[in-house]
């Protein structure tokens, strides 16, 4: 009885385990012949749509996309009749596989101690097995820019395809971007009842501690590289390591650009100052002003990340439809932009209805569509490998009933470099096991 | 006791003052009788005597008059060309009584250990009800203070304890220096005083405004208890003694009329204030915020008084573009419309007395009130709220607030008319004894003078103000400006540098002044010294200040609520609206109907059907193309609310309302009517098992919170299980309260609803047996009576909860106590146990699709909400979220994606079913005849993300109007730029700020 107990709460603590910590999907396996997908709707992105179109990949690649494509003998053809093949959607902003449930620290690996962090790189902490890739790629979000959050420099950031047994299988590039997450140099309004804010003055001097913090950390690390490249001449000490301005190396090459997270206008327009003064390339995120400095942005051709669209305006008398529209804002005057998540990990799914609400809004919904495929793989630099169907291209793209922007289309295949990937995830499974309940109750067929 | 007090003060002022306290040394008896003469008299309000005399006697008028007898021992003294004004009353002040200090129950200290502390005399139990406390027993006069006050024409203050939410009672006191508290004291203890605190952490009641309310009302409640009792334990003392407590003690006059003030902190708050005062029928008078303006007619019928503060606030800095975008039309309005505030409470017939009260800077009171004059308050309606109001106010216009005989001698005497921007206070006189403020010197110096030193003769003029005097020396035609004068009682002191005007280096001088003449002698360089004398030739010219250009204020009207996107009047209701040719979603039976058209009258639904015929003059909207659903309704919201969401100190807090903190000038409500929602469940938080009451709210943007409430939907409640309520995410210190355990929260929703049975039990039996004997009547207990109410069915329970164990365990337990849960909110397990649900009768309003932000919703999916509503649960989506609620329709098209529920159906989670829930379907939630107006006019299929809301109308209004928005946010810019070049005219012809050497604190 006893040994019972003991086994009964072993096997329930696995339970508890397995369903905390490991998915149960199997990854998809390496495609081992072509596949022809025959018959749908082809949205290349950027060679128009094809109506009852081929598209034929090989080895993870795509081979060729048209009416008239040769299908080899041995291709599995699939018939899309009546359906859709799009390019797989890419959330630009994301912190999936780095947090589990926000609640419990111990699954949060997001935030690293410290304000300078620029050697910390996410793909390593990226949790393969975690819940949230199936069910997010179940929409057919099939990269998502895994980022880490802080107060100031964050660390790196890294592309990662939802799909893999190790983080090294899944992440297509890493790393993509240093994050900075800019000081706020614009008070918030309003004040509640129960806590008090920071004075504007505390506020003020905090912000320029930081932002001299972040001169200086560039400044450090210039200085090191110099000693570093110094160190090979004859005569010149060896200088020790110092894994920060190691880090930042490649950004100082311009081998790495910088994520800039700003949202004002006045921490939009000094960031550029900034990164014109350190000569790095920057990229915003965030951006929620940066309609109102689109004419600097666009002159400087610095792109934009945009994220949280579902979010309220930022202050009392701005239009309610404020965040709604700074898409078309940016588009209209030619910025380089696309739309991000909500650098969250358990909704990031919801990344096309995101980009539905800025079409509802204004923007054209073939730009909308670009916004969550070509634009995202053009500014996170993997523009020749995703965001569109091209030949030479990875054949990482999904079939759906219908358009993605609107909530009731389904994704029903999705192939991640080829790789066929299984639609199921925790919450199908949990579902399919209560509809179960109901059918044996007989409230269901 | 205190009637005897009055009764008394009179004839012992008209007598010689009679003392307690034994004389030491010689007796001191000096005449104190004085004529003021040749003087203006401003003796009240309504009375001006231009010239007369007012005699004084022993700190009383003795008469008052154009032609007074003076009486033969008075001493005169000559005001010709001063004014004289009533001393001024000031109801709100901290005057003498120490600084607030830091109290221990501000601090972060445990729940459980505030409990055990070691109690101390019989107060309250809630540390923030200090109703005993007397201001009288911690007066002590300060000088200084009192300086500052009678600088601004204080002759007596009102002083008010600081601490608490019932602060104790106040203490009426003359600015009199160097006297004993005994002397300067004129009444003990005039009003208690009530103000809305800041909760601090999550340990002690309350920390919510809500929660403030609650304990207000109680405590009132268990004065009127506590009076019973101890009336039926002396009535018949053989019953068990009821408790000594002096807080309640205290409160017993407050209930028989005694004034009761409380604080509001902006115009909502007055009203908030206003209905507490109604309830327990008080004598209030209501501490404004300077923002009563903004609602001035509800203010109005309120009835009650309010203390007003000039706090007009400094023009914002808006020179920075970027962080003048961070500067709310609201606050630029009211900038600009503060210091019409006094003037529009005015014309509106509110009765106010003004206070230095919210001043930074008391220092700046009267400029501020002659400001509130220039925006055209009558100078005679500021005197009033200076002086006549307040004397009223505190029942003392028999003594106070004017100049009349037999009043103490308290009065002002200026140089002119005081409400004139360079007027000056000359001298303060309280109960008969004088205060210099700029003083009198028995002879002024300054004039134009011709002076002799030694052979020179040179002109001097002296202006300035006496505390403050300048001059310039002139010989012939060279002249230079002295650089130092100064009045020491009658010795004046000059000095200047003699080379400019042909006296070799510095000339020194110490002169005496007299009427008309001066002497003393100059040093000038080199040591010698020379005889000075000096002639007046002329006396000075009334100083006319560097006259400044005016800044011209124009009436800016107010909108509801004010700022951008309010409306300048209530939106209107036409007799008839018809919707032609739209797709019309019903909700009901009838389904959806395309090129159909809606007919509405008077704000209800009159027919939908193809091809209506208009009515005369109905307003007709053509729809082709377009869709038309009923208003969403959001069966789970925090907007609106004031001061906190959460109650969250004690685990039982069924006694707060949510109905009592509404905020009707929350934006978001505007901004979900942009989103289609018409109505929501405004719901208490879920820090605590049984949580506040929900208020169920029509989102009648611009109308008062009272008003927006759904007047027809049943009264509701907030119950919340799991993790937020075991407080397991709340941090490692929060490890204490009960319950901390799934299997705690069970057994104290249970002893909840256990004591409110037996609280019924023990009024039946009070009723029952008090026929036949005197009886202690059972407290009223708000806490308790709400729980009755649920058990009862009176009261609809929300229960936030998520896994499928607590679910099920509410259930049952609802079950054993007969009633049944309304809603279940969130219910992210709910697909795990349906049928029960459904068996249950409880409806089910959850999250479209999240999951996984803590452990308790790991299980969450998507597909709840549809499996539910398959199972036969009545299901809901609701938002949670100021955000998401703007964007339900959405929401409900998830259902469509993750469970397959047709686009029907899954509409009906945010319109028809919510309906249901919250008991008011036989009022919204569908289109059909007989109901609520209340519908949302799309330009597309209301579940696909293209589609934006156009309209939402409610009753037959319309609150929102894409259209009418886009021109809102051009009038919100141009106001906005009109004001921000008001503030720079301002700023550019501002001049110094009167300043204190120290800032009163």
């Amino acid at each position: 009885m006893k040994i019972k107990i003991i086994s009964l709460i072993f096997a329930l603590t696995l339970i508890f385990v397995m369903n905390l910590y490991a998915s149960d999907i199997i990854p998809g396996k390496p495609q081992n012949k072509p596949i022809a997908l025959v018959g749908g709707t082809i949205h290349t992105i950027t060679n128009g749509t094809i109506e009852n179109g081929i598209v034929l990949f090989d080895k993870g690649k795509i081979v060729a996309v048209g009416k008239d494509v040769n299908i080899p003998k041995d291709a599995e053809v699939i018939d899309i009749k009546g359906k859709h093949v799009y390019p797989g959607l890419i959330n630009a902003f994301t912190t999936i596989g780095l947090v589990e449930i926000g609640a419990v620290r111990a699954t949060r690996d997001v935030t690293e101690v410290g304000l300078v962090n620029p050697n910390v790189r996410a793909e390593v902490a990226f949790n393969p097995d975690s819940e949230h890739p199936p069910v997010t790629r179940a929409n057919g979000i099939t990269l998502a820019l895994v980022v880490p959050t802080g107060d100031l420099i964050a660390g790196q950031s890294a592309l990662m395809m939802l799909d893999g047994w190790t983080w090294e299988d899944m992440t297509l590039k890493a790393p993509v971007g240093l994050h900075i997450y800019w000081p706020r140099m614009v008070q918030a309004q309003g004040f509640g009842f129960m806590f008090a804010r920071q004075s504007p003055e505390e506020m003020k001097k905090e912000t320029e501690k930081r932002l001299q913090l972040i001169r200086e950390t560039f400044q450090k690390a210039r200085a090191y590289k110099k000693a570093k490249e110094a160190e090979t001449q004859k005569g010149v000490p060896y200088h020790d390591t110092d894994l920060k301005y190691e880090a930042m190396i490649p950004v100082l090459e311009g081998k790495v650009p910088v994520f800039v997270h700003a949202n004002s206008a006045k921490e939009i327009l000094s960031a550029i100052q900034w990164a014109e003064s350190e000569g790095v390339k920057i990229v915003i995120v965030g951006g929620a002003d940066s309609w109102k400095v689109a004419d600097v942005l666009k002159s400087k051709n610095i792109p934009v990340i945009l994220t949280n669209i579902h979010r309220l305006p930022s202050g009392r008398d701005s239009d309610y439809d404020e965040p709604f529209t700074v898409a078309y804002k940016l588009y209209k005057a030619g910025v380089k932009f696309c739309i991000g998540g909500e650098g969250g990990y358990y909704n990031e799914r919801n990344l096309p209805y995101q980009a539905g609400t800025c079409a509802a809004f204004g923007l054209p919904r073939e730009e909308a569509l670009k916004a969550i495929t070509i634009y995202p793989a053009e500014i996170l630099g993997v523009a020749d490998k995703v965001g569109s169907i091209e030949p030479g291209k990875d054949a990482t793209l999904i079939v759906t009933t219908g358009d993605p922007l609107e909530i009731p289309t389904q994704v029903i295949y999705e192939f991640i470099q080829g790789r066929k990937v299984d639609l199921s995830n925790r919450q199908t499974k949990l579902y399919e096991k209560y509809v179960e309940k109901y059918r044996r109750l007989g409230l269901l067929k | 006791m205190r009637k005897i007090f009055y009764l008394l003060l009179i004839p012992a002022l008209m007598l010689a003052q009679e003392q307690t306290k034994p004389v030491e040394g010689l007796r001191d008896n000096p005449p104190k009788v004085y004529a003021l003469t040749n003087v203006k008299i401003v003796q009240s309000p309504e009375k001006t005597i231009e010239k007369g005399t007012v005699v004084i006697r022993d700190g009383v008028i003795e008469s008052v008059g154009a032609n007074v007898q003076i009486p033969s021992d008075a001493q005169v003294i000559d005001l010709s060309g001063k004014v004289i004004y009533p001393g001024f009353i000031d109801l709100y002040t901290s005057y003498g009584l120490p600084k607030q200090r830091e109290r221990a129950q501000t601090q972060q200290v445990g729940f459980q250990q505030q409990q055990a502390e070691t109690k101390k005399g019989a107060e309250n139990w809630n540390p923030n009800v200090l109703s005993s406390k007397l201001a009288l027993n911690e007066f002590a006069p300060d000088q200084k203070e009192a300086e500052r006050l009678r600088s601004q024409g204080f002759t007596v203050v009102l002083s008010v304890p600081q601490e608490g939410i019932f602060r104790g009672k106040s203490v009426l006191v003359m600015l009199a220096d160097g006297k004993a508290p005994n002397d300067v004291v004129i009444k003990p203890a005039v009003a208690q005083h009530i103000a809305f605190i800041r909760g601090f952490g999550r340990d002690v009641y309350p920390n919510s405004l809500m929660g403030n309310i609650a304990l207000i009302r109680q405590t009132f409640y268990d004065a009127k208890w506590y009076a019973s009792a101890w009336d039926a334990f002396s009535k018949n003392p053989s019953l068990q003694k009821p408790e000594v407590n002096s807080s309640l003690e205290a409160l017993q006059s407050s209930l028989k009329g005694e004034p009761v003030t409380f604080e509001a902190n902006d115009e909502l708050d007055f009203l908030r204030c206003a209905k507490i005062a109604k309830e327990f029928s008080l004598n209030a008078w209501i501490i404004g915020s300077g923002y009563e303006y903004r609602r001035v007619d509800a203010i109005k019928n309120t009835g009650y008084p309010v203390i007003l503060p000039v706090n007009f606030p400094k023009p914002p800095d808006v020179e920075n573009p970027d962080d003048a975008d961070a500067i709310d039309l609201r606050t630029l309005k009211h900038w600009y419309n503060a210091p019409e505030n006094p003037k529009r409470l005015n014309d509106a017939g509110v009765t106010f007395a003004f206070t230095t009260y919210r001043l930074e800077n008391p220092a700046e009171f009267l400029q501020k009130v002659r400001e509130a004059v220039e925006r055209g308050l009558p100078e005679n309606v500021a005197l009033s709220a200076l002086t006549l109001t307040p004397a009223k106010l505190l029942g003392l216009d028999k003594i106070l607030g004017s100049v009349e005989s037999g009043k103490m001698a308290n009065f002002i005497i200026t140089d002119k008319n005081i409400f004139d921007e360079d007027s000056k206070i000359l001298q303060v006189w309280i109960a008969g004894e004088k205060y210099d403020v700029e003083g009198m010197p028995e002879f002024d110096p300054r004039g134009e003078w011709r002076a002799k030193i030694n052979n020179d003769t040179l002109n001097i003029n002296i202006s300035g103000q006496i505390k403050n005097l300048r001059g310039r020396v002139r010989s012939g035609n060279k002249s230079v400006n002295l650089v130092k004068v100064s009045l020491f009682d009658n010795n004046l002191t000059l000095a200047f540098n003699g080379d400019s005007v042909g006296i070799k280096g510095i000339v020194r001088i110490s002169a005496f002044v007299r009427k008309g003449t001066m002497e003393g002698y100059a040093e000038v360089s080199g040591g010698e010294r020379f005889v000075f004398s000096a002639v007046k030739i002329s006396e000075p010219r009334d100083e006319r200040p560097r006259q400044l250009k005016k800044v011209k204020f124009e009436s800016i009207p107010v909108t509801y609520p004010d700022g951008a996107f309010g409306f300048s009047k209530l939106p209107e209701q036409p007799e008839y609206v018809l919707i032609k040719n739209a797709t019309i979603w019903t909700c009901s039976e009838r389904g959806k109907l395309e090129n159909a058209d809606m007919l509405v009258h008077r704000g209800v639904i009159e027919k939908i059907g193809k091809n209506l015929e208009a009515p005369k003059g109905a307003v007709i909207i053509d729809a082709t193309g377009k869709h038309v659903t009923p208003g969403i309704i959001d069966a789970h919201s925090h907007t609106a609310i004031s001061g906190g969401v959460n109650e969250s100190t004690q685990a039982i807090t069924a006694e707060v309302r949510i109905q009592d903190v509404i905020n009707s000038d929350d934006i978001n409500i505007y901004r979900q009517l942009a989103g289609g929602v018409t109505a929501a469940n405004v719901l208490h938080g879920s820090a605590n098992p049984i949580g506040g009451q929900n208020a169920v709210l029509k989102y009648r943007w611009g109308l008062l919170p009272d008003e927006l409430i759904f007047k027809e939907a049943p009264a509701g409640i907030k119950f919340a299980l799991g993790e937020n309520v075991k407080q397991s995410n709340w941090g490692d210190r929060y490890t204490t309260r009960y319950p901390q355990t799934r299997m705690g929260v069970e057994q104290i929703i249970r002893d909840a609803f256990k004591a409110a049975l037996d609280y019924e039990k023990a009024w039946n039996t009070y009723r029952e047996e008090s026929k036949k004997k005197v009886l202690i009547p059972p407290r009223k207990d708000l806490q308790l009576e709400a729980l009755l109410e649920i058990l009862k069915g009176q009261r609809l329970v929300h229960a936030h909860s998520y896994r499928q164990d607590e679910i099920l365990m509410l259930l049952r337990v609802a079950e054993d106590f007969g009633f049944r849960i309304a809603t279940l909110q969130h219910v992210l397990e709910g697909y795990k146990i349906a049928e029960a649900i459904a068996k249950h009768g409880a409806g089910a309003s959850t999250f479209s699709d999240w999951w996984a932000y803590k452990f308790e919703v790991y299980d969450a999916i998507p597909h709840n909400g549809a499996l539910m509503e398959k199972v036969g649960v009545i299901t809901s989506f609701n938002s949670d979220s100021d955000e998401l609620a703007r964007r339900l329709n959405l929401e409900a098209a998830k259902a469509v994606k993750y469970g397959g529920l047709s686009e029907e159906d899954a509409l009906k989670l945010v319109t028809i079913n919510p309906a249901k829930q919250l008991r008011i379907d036989k009022y919204v939630g569908s289109l059909e005849p007989g109901k609520h107006a209340d519908f949302v006019i799309w330009s597309g299929n209301p579940l696909s993300t293209y589609t934006v809301c156009e309209q939402t109308w409610i009753e037959g209004r319309k609150y929102f109007d894409r259209n009418e928005d886009l021109k809102m946010r051009e009038e919100a810019k141009k106001l906005r730029d009109f004001i921000i070049q008001k503030i720079f005219e301002v700023k550019s012809s501002a001049r110094p700020q009167p300043q204190f050497a120290t800032q009163p604190n």
